[in-house]
């Protein structure tokens, strides 16, 4: 093994001699500094706005005036989804789902205000992330650096010597792939630092250090397929190319058409048409808003027989908050049914993209990275159901207000008799059933968890070419 | 000139790149068409269901008030024709609504989503083939031109021919970049055939695509010297590939957007909320005399005598918007600052200019993002205009005169 | 010539390279102290051997010896006692020949002081100041002599040196066949492939002489003289010999 870190020693000495290899490591190490600053800014900014619009929401809504409670449940709410602290690594999804939902009665609306949608669109690759570098083009770094490793010592005759006295094929294959793994650790740093930088902020060890991982795992397939290529082919031009071609085809080619051919097998209804759908079940739902609409007639039928009673008026309670009670219940199991097969149909077409991980290491580390970072799809979809689980409580909540609080005749007349319209105004210390919402990310075992599979596809990849690696050094000869 | 395109069509590596842009841009083509066909296959059908909607809806009604709050209207910005070469802004901003009398601004946010891993990954279309892809391509066309000649010993062999010299590097760097110009071409022009697009629209395109090569050309020549090794510089051309078509174009969004700081979109929704929720509780004087600034001919009729009338709740829907009039327009003019911005900006930045240049033509930009809310804002006041008389003068509902309620323009023959 | 026990022995080597067969069948022996050059035009197989006796090829028949050991069997113990000077060698031309010497003699894990490294650098007659410049400011022969010093500092028994003359001129070629004489004086086995007739009879004791992968003569020199060039030379290129 001395003999594989005396290579890799010399290995280095050759980047630091070479201009071009320390301009390129130092243009590539400022970018990822910039860019790992700009995004872990961003990110604190939009966590502390979000946090504080949350609170700001709830203390609005606690400080409305006394009114009618169904006015509540229309006067609605905001919930807001902070940046979990490992997207000033990763932002994943974040920038194109918003992070604001707007909660109110009878509807669920989705998350709004992307910030795609208003940025300056500049072309390009879009907005740069520490993680768009790691998975995007630090792999060209790599390869720029690292695909004559062994070449060189074949172009400058050095190998026939470095083999003929002595040193074996793997010890080469080691030394090389140690250097390269060296640089992929220098080159990590920032990484590291982001991921570390998160846990004061209340990220898990686990995933801080497993997110890290999960770039190094990365890096080292491009290392070990960089080493490979050097090892077994015998030309710069037709390394470096070869290099280009599998970086082209896994990295820009292969995840787009996997969009388009998972969108394409899998397709999803845009959210119109299903809320048209959806409209049809819910007329026969009933309209919450009047108590007199046939599908409340059994409801009615029934809380006459269960008080003994025969007119709603002499009911103790006030049928009407009855009545958007159970509309709301039976409306939110529509609005659920449909909520939940539109995510099944998504997460199957994220988990059908991912599936393209073992094809494209590209692939299986954004997922990966998002699923640890807490900024995948599933934890947007997690938070769409926190959300919604909030409006139904409070709404549910001001319904029993409704129900329990109101005399039934004035809330009849409340429309043509503004002494009755007063006396249907609830006292403010109702509005308490709101309850507080703080986003947090997923355990960090979920996490780990939904990131087995792309982590698993990568640790293939890696021990897939360094087994190829092992068995071209054994062979390799001037 | 002959004799290298013979040269070219012998070298198999040249060939092999040049087939890719061909194979890709085909592939980008055929995807752009197919996701052009589902878009509109979407909006025919929300159409068909949007008018079967609409007629039970209304003939569920028994007055206006009620009509016009349970009525959707279905506005869209259907794909132009040349769309499919870039997809541009529509994965992103929103390409149809359904909107109804209420507030306007609680409405023209919403998004219909496509699932955000998509958008994250981004399209496999035209714009991002020709602006992004195209340029490695060549790089990797020209790259080793001069300095392959000298590893093979045979740089000072054809330099040492003198004048010819230059013209043979001139004829080999034009026949690579004009191969490799019309492998990307040729399938756009088909797919535009296919799809209708305007000739005119088709050359500038294929003109665009043309200059932007000429510019990487121009730079793999300047940057890329015959002393280096092929790999140094390929390494060099590789950096500024990543600088022009990703670092720069980020570094304008970031300093754009740093620049051009617009209202939180949350505030917007959450001011109209709050003008809109506190009318219950104002006097209802207040409501309609902010109502009657705008709409100085109903004073006669905008007495209001019950607790609850729907000409009062459409005032204030109306008086909702108003209050957010100014955060909203800044949000808009904000977008379109930006977006004017981004048209200076790409002076500097060739990738930039491609894909915008693109987008235009395709009418999937910024600016056509926001005509498509303008003509929206449009329809949403005609119908405004067409309800209030029926609200003002207290008309009976009658199904058959909604027959006349304001259809939407999508603005496109197509 | 002495009688010693052959270094390199090769009897009846069928080498294949990329599935067609170049050696077909090649037979000689070096007799240890003693330099052989394998004579021959370009694709005779020159090189081929070579990277056979080095263990870097297998041979499809036959076999090759070097001190006693199967070239194929004991790669490990063959390329312990042999030093191998590839054709055009460059080293590192980001290093100096100091550091190029020390990281290769550290590979192969012979440790030379300084002082050796020196005196062997002024028996190649690397001047001085040179020494320690980066070898990328070196001329052909300079890196030469830097490659040839590596050789000889491994101190081993068999040098294998391939088209060693190639690209230098005549001062630097006289230097050169001067030392390789020297060398056999010292004991040492030296085969050298090249396909320069002239000096490979300046410095040979025996030539072979290979052809399309077959070896069609023998020269030997006579007792203290050199072997005739021109009796080489027609064999060399004269359809006669064929």
């Amino acid at each position: 093994m001395n003999a594989a870190i005396r290579i890799a020693r010399e290995e280095w000495r050759q980047w630091r001699r070479s201009r071009l290899a320390v301009a390129a490591l130092t243009i590539f190490g400022v970018l990822l500094i910039v860019t790992s600053v700009l995004t872990a800014g961003d990110m604190l900014d939009a966590r502390q706005d979000r946090l504080h619009q949350q609170a700001h929401a709830e203390a609005t809504f606690l400080d409305q005036p006394a009114r009618h409670p169904h006015r509540m449940v229309h006067y609605g709410h905001y919930v807001f989804r902070a940046p979990a602290p490992l997207a000033v690594f990763d932002p994943g999804v974040d920038a194109v789902t918003g992070q604001s939902v707007f909660l109110e009665g009878h509807r669920q609306n989705g998350a709004m205000f992307a910030d795609a949608r208003a940025q300056a669109r500049a072309g390009g690759f879009g907005d740069l992330s520490p993680a768009a570098l790691y998975h995007l083009f630090l792999p060209l770094l790599l390869i720029a650096i690292g695909h004559a490793v062994i070449l060189r010592e074949r172009e400058a005759r050095t190998l026939g010597p470095l083999l003929s006295q002595g040193v074996t094929g793997r010890q080469l294959y080691a030394g090389k792939s140690l250097a390269l793994l060296a640089m992929i650790g220098l080159l990590s740093v920032p990484a590291l630092i982001a991921s570390l930088s998160a846990i004061p902020m209340g990220e898990p060890v686990s995933t801080a250090l497993g997110l890290y991982a999960g770039q190094l795992l990365y890096l080292c397939v491009w290392g070990a397929l960089i080493v490979l290529v050097s090892a077994i082919v015998r030309s710069r031009g037709v390394a470096l190319g070869l290099l280009l071609l599998v970086w082209f085809v896994t990295a820009l080619i292969i995840p787009r058409i996997g969009v388009t051919a998972v969108g394409t097998s899998l397709p999803a209804d845009g959210k119109i048409v299903s809320d048209m759908r959806m409209k049809e079940d819910i007329r026969k739902a009933g309209d919450g808003h009047n108590a007199a609409d046939p599908a409340f007639a059994q409801l009615r039928a029934n809380m006459l027989a269960e008080y003994g009673v025969d007119t709603v008026e002499e009911l103790p309670v006030n049928f009407r908050g009855v009545v958007a009670s159970t509309a709301e219940a039976r409306l939110t199991d529509t609005l659920n049914d449909y909520a939940e097969q539109r995510m099944a149909r998504e997460r199957a077409q994220s988990d059908g993209l991912s599936a393209f991980g073992w094809l494209s290491p590209y692939i299986a580390v954004g997922a990966a990275s998002r699923a640890l970072a807490g900024t995948d799809l599933a934890t947007h979809h997690r938070f769409l159901r926190e959300a919604e689980g909030v409006r139904f409580d409070f709404v549910q909540g001001l319904n029993a207000v409704h129900a329990e609080q109101l005399a039934y005749s004035d809330d009849i007349n409340r429309s043509s008799d503004p002494q009755a319209e007063r006396r249907t105004r609830v006292d403010p210390k109702n509005w308490k059933v709101l309850r507080d919402f703080r986003f947090t990310p997923d355990t960090a075992d979920v996490r780990i968890a939904r990131a087995a599979d792309s982590l698993l596809a990568l640790t293939v990849w890696l021990f897939a070419l360094i087994g190829l690696g092992l068995w071209a050094a054994r062979r390799m000869s001037p | 000139m002959i004799r290298e395109l013979r040269f070219l069509l012998r070298d198999r590596a040249a060939m092999l790149w040049i087939a890719l842009a061909f194979i890709l841009s085909a592939t980008a083509v055929t995807l752009g068409l197919a996701e052009v066909r589902q878009q509109q296959a979407e909006l025919a059908e929300i159409d068909r269901l949007d008018r079967a909607d609409r007629a039970q809806v209304l003939s569920e009604q028994s007055d206006w008030g009620g009509a016009a709050y349970s009525t959707f209207h279905l506005t869209s910005d259907p794909p132009s024709d040349f769309a499919f070469a870039a997809l541009g802004q529509r994965d992103v901003s929103p390409w149809k609504h359904r909107i109804r009398m209420l507030a306007l601004e609680g409405q023209i946010y919403e998004t219909d989503a496509t699932n955000p891993d998509f958008a994250l990954t981004g399209r496999f279309d035209f714009a991002f083939v020709a602006a992004l892809i195209a340029p490695l391509l060549l790089i990797l066309l020209l790259f080793d031109l001069r300095s392959g000649e000298r590893a093979a010993g045979r740089l000072e062999l054809i330099e040492a021919s003198g004048a010819g010299a230059k013209r043979v590097w001139r004829t080999r760097t034009i026949l690579r970049v004009g191969g490799l110009a019309v492998a990307l071409i040729l399938p756009l022009w088909i797919g535009g055939a296919v799809a209708g697009t305007s000739v005119f629209t088709l050359l500038a395109a294929a003109l665009a695509v043309t200059l932007y090569l000429a510019f990487w050309a121009w730079l793999s020549r300047t940057a890329g010297s015959a002393a280096h090794t092929g790999s140094v510089n390929l390494t060099i051309l590789l950096g500024l590939w990543l600088l022009i078509c990703a670092v720069i174009p980020a570094m304008l969004t970031q300093a754009i957007d740093g620049a051009v700081p617009l209202p939180d979109g949350g505030d917007i929704v959450l001011t109209q909320r709050e003008a809109v929720n506190d009318a219950w509780d104002l006097p209802k004087d207040a409501t309609m005399s902010a109502f009657l600034d705008r709409h100085p001919e109903w004073e006669a009729q905008s007495g209001i005598d019950r607790p609850f009338e729907w000409k009062w709740y459409y005032a204030f829907q109306q008086v909702g918007d108003q209050t957010v009039e100014p955060l909203s327009r800044a949000y808009r003019e904000g977008r379109a600052e930006r977006d004017r911005l981004v048209g200076f900006a790409s002076l500097v930045s060739p990738a930039t200019a491609l894909q915008r240049g693109l987008e235009r033509l395709a009418e999937t930009d910024v600016r056509a993002s926001l005509a498509y809310e303008a003509r929206v804002r449009d329809y949403h006041a005609r119908l405004r205009a067409w309800h209030y008389p029926n609200l003002f003068e207290d008309r009976d509902f009658s199904v058959k005169d909604a027959d006349g309620l304001p259809a939407f323009d999508s603005g496109d023959a197509t | 010539m002495t009688i010693a026990a052959p270094a390199i022995v090769v009897d009846d080597l069928h080498v294949s390279r990329a599935g067609s067969p170049v050696l077909h069948g090649v037979s000689f022996e070096v007799p240890a102290g003693s330099v052989y050059a394998l004579l021959g035009g370009n694709g005779a197989g020159k090189s081929t051997t070579l990277l056979t006796l080095l263990g870097f090829l297998q041979p499809s028949g036959g076999s090759a010896r070097v001190l006693e050991h199967n070239v194929a069997a004991d790669t490990a113990a063959v390329r312990q006692s042999v030093a191998y000077l590839p054709e055009a060698a460059t080293l590192y031309p980001h290093l100096s020949a100091y550091e190029n010497l020390d990281y290769f003699l550290d590979l192969a894990g012979a440790g030379v002081d300084q002082g050796a490294v020196d005196a062997t650098l002024d028996r190649v007659a690397l001047q001085a100041e040179a020494r320690g410049r980066r070898m990328e400011t070196y001329s052909k022969g300079m890196r030469q002599k830097v490659a040839i010093a590596l050789a000889l500092l491994r101190d081993t028994p068999v040098l294998l040196l391939d088209e060693p003359t190639s690209g230098l001129d005549p001062v630097a070629i006289d230097e050169f066949n001067a030392l390789v004489r020297s060398l056999s004086d010292e004991g040492r086995t030296v085969l050298m492939v090249t396909h320069d007739v002239y000096g490979a009879c300046q410095v040979a004791d025996r030539i072979g002489l290979l052809r399309r992968g077959r070896m069609v003569g023998t020269f030997d020199a006579p007792e203290g003289a050199r072997i005739d060039t021109e009796t080489v030379h027609s064999a060399f290129t004269g359809r006669s010999a064929a």
